[in-house]
């Protein structure tokens, strides 16, 4: 019978083909919106490699024009930090979890390239206030005052890109075309450490390589805004957020400062990341009601222009149950036809590796579109096959 | 009904050649047929009486409205009778289930329609498998062969890979034939099978048809508004306003 149908839809493969591009443009559809979602799933229930939680971003500002000393700036990281309720407090790039400021590069170690890696300024108390995981070596600390090369701690997955099973520690690498002549000192990166992948983008995105550099204490670099961590103990609230203002207000009145709570923007990140998968959802969701009603509608039509064929095969032999599989069974064919079509665009995505992605999401998301619309089709093609089922053959021969 | 089944296939596999054994193989006692609406009750049967016997070719006549193609869907159990009772090789039906009635349609018996009901994108020896299509445990290979013999039969041999749209009216109706015979079935019921040809394909249609009587044994009910044809075959029985009325 299987042989039957296929012969019978491949028969009427021009009457078919606006349903097979219905089930195309599902299979489609479906398998954007799948490899999407499970791509930010699987994001989501990754970790972090790092603690957000009880950490507070403490942005000073010295005011427009004006640039703040670092041996003042240093000043007010030690009162922060001497105040009650506050663990510990690390100066870092204005690129810190969650915002939308970032900043990247590409490196080279020995001719060869790294991935595109954030890159963040931290100072020797960063890994402490971020709670790193450190997989080998060690953070910065005052030792390495005298290095020659400016110390680096690294990500797991630029350590493997970068140095593959070899060791990473002591390596130095550079940025990528470092350019003719000596290199400076300062643009030579030491590895001192590595750590996990981290995922400070956002709740849903993939980790990415990257490279802490270390921030020189007492160096010369006068900043007009200055990024501080500050991991507090839990419970502490508007109270102590108060104090460290005050705090900042007391080294100088010209400063101004603004306390924001790490979690709180990773919630809001998460909402501004949602939105737009939201909207795609609700635009997918939207065109499949469109093709299933538009599938329903069309297979109601064939069967009523095919009630004396109905009737043929009730007085060969079929019953009306088997009337109503076989209708059900010649969409599940239509569908394999426009699923298969679908698949061989779909399977492009992770042969071409597209958007950097493993092929694990892809294949996840052809499965999924996969049995969604083959659900769908046949969710559709139900009732129409029930309909077909009870039409009582003497009264479909008469017709004709 | 297993008993039934069985009885068919072996009579499949051994054709009667011909002879009339006056056995009753279908026999319709007091039957009637009532089409009600909410206000009309039209009465399409009335009383009908009717046996055929194993081997028989029988003519069905009547004006158009007279019950006739009522009493071939009762016959051919498309329908269900509103009073009295239909045997089938002397067993009462009407207690079957849909799946039972099913399987007696398929493998005892054979229809031929005025308009062919040929499945037209399905190609000639693909229409002629659809009833084997439905016989449980009978596998591609056999159904093909049995598709090639009946259409051989027909004279169709050459026109297996056509599609009934590239047929004349006469061929088609050979296909329908064919499809009939395929299963091997022990009555045919022919509705008007020779209505939409002209008179020179009807008589090879009725030729063909009364071969398959004479020659193999199929008894064959045929409804028929043509005097000519339906004297050439062994009983004619005639109907007017839903009575059998000779």
């Amino acid at each position: 019978m299987l042989r039957h149908l296929f012969t019978l839809i491949w028969n009427r493969k021009r009457a078919n083909l606006l349903l097979i591009s219905e089930v195309f443009f599902s299979f489609v559809v479906l398998f954007g919106v799948g490899a999407v979602l499970i791509t930010a799933a699987k994001n989501y229930l990754a970790p972090h490699g790092f603690n957000y939680e009880q950490v507070w971003r403490l942005e000073v500002r010295a005011g427009q024009n004006l640039k703040m000393p670092r041996a003042e700036l240093d000043d007010v990281l030690r009162q922060v930090k001497a105040l009650p309720g506050v663990r510990t407090v690390a100066l870092t790039s204005g690129n810190t979890p969650f915002i939308f400021n970032t900043n990247n590069s590409v490196f080279e170690y020995e001719g060869k390239k790294s991935p595109q890696a954030n890159v963040y300024d931290a100072d020797d108390h960063y890994g402490e206030a971020m709670q790193l995981h450190l997989r080998e070596g060690r953070w910065f600390a005052p030792s390495d005052d005298g290095s020659n090369h400016r110390p680096v701690v690294i990500s797991q997955d630029l350590r493997e890109s970068m140095f593959g099973n070899g060791p990473a520690l002591g390596k130095i690498f550079t940025w990528e075309n470092p350019g003719k002549g000596p290199a400076k000192p300062e643009d030579e990166f030491l590895v001192t450490g590595v750590v996990d992948a981290v995922r400070m983008e956002s709740d849903f995105s993939a980790a990415i390589p990257s490279v802490w550099k270390r921030l020189i204490p007492y160096d010369t670099t006068h900043w007009e805004t200055a990024n501080v961590l500050v991991r507090v103990a839990p419970g502490s609230g508007g109270e102590l957020q108060e104090k460290i203002a005050r705090t900042v207000a007391g080294v100088t009145r010209q400063w101004t400062s603004q306390v924001r709570v790490m979690d709180n923007e990773r919630l809001h990140r998460r909402l501004y990341t949602l939105v737009p998968v939201v909207g795609l959802c609700i635009m997918g969701l939207f065109l499949i009601i469109n093709v299933a009603l538009g599938l329903f509608g069309v297979l109601w039509y064939n069967i009523s222009q095919r009630r004396a064929e109905i009737g043929l095969r009730r007085a060969m032999g079929a019953t009306g149950a088997g009337i109503g599989w076989q209708f059900l069974g010649e969409m599940m064919v239509v569908t394999t036809f426009g699923v298969l079509l679908g698949t061989l665009l779909a399977a492009q995505f992770p042969l071409l590796n597209a958007f950097d992605l493993p092929a694990q999401p892809y294949l996840l998301a052809i499965g999924a579109a996969a049995a969604a619309v083959y659900f769908i089709t046949a969710l559709c093609a139900w009732q129409p096959s029930r309909l077909a089922a009870a039409i009582q053959p003497a009264v479909a021969l008469r017709e004709e | 009904m297993e008993n039934l089944l069985a009885t068919s296939s072996h009579t499949r596999s051994q054709p009667l050649n011909g002879a009339t054994d006056a056995l009753p193989v279908l026999r319709l006692t007091n039957i009637e047929k009532v089409y009600q609406t909410k206000t009309i009750e039209t009465v399409a049967l009335n009383q009908v009486n009717l046996t055929i016997n194993r081997g028989e070719f029988v003519s069905v006549m009547g004006p158009s409205g007279c019950g006739k193609s009522t009493l071939l869907s009762l016959m051919g159990l498309l329908d269900e009778p509103t009073r009295g009772t239909i045997e089938v090789d002397g067993r009462t039906v009407q207690s079957y289930s849909d799946r039972e009635l099913a399987n007696l349609r398929n493998l005892k018996i054979g229809f031929v329609f005025q308009s062919y009901h040929l499945i037209n994108d399905l190609s000639v020896v693909d229409n002629v498998e659809v009833p084997l299509l439905y016989r449980k445990g009978m596998g591609g290979k056999e159904r093909r062969q049995r598709a090639l013999d009946a259409l051989d039969k027909v004279g169709l041999s050459a026109r297996t890979g056509h599609f009934p749209g590239q047929l004349s009216g006469g061929q088609r109706q050979r296909v329908a034939i064919a499809r009939a015979l395929a299963g091997g079935p022990e009555i045919i019921l022919a509705d008007e099978p020779t209505g939409n040809l002209d008179s020179v394909m009807g008589e090879e249609i009725m030729d063909l048809l009364l071969g398959l009587n004479r020659q193999d044994g199929v008894t064959i009910v045929m409804v028929t508004h043509d005097e000519q044809q339906a004297l050439k075959t062994q009983r004619v029985v005639r109907f007017f306003d839903g009575s059998q009325v000779g």
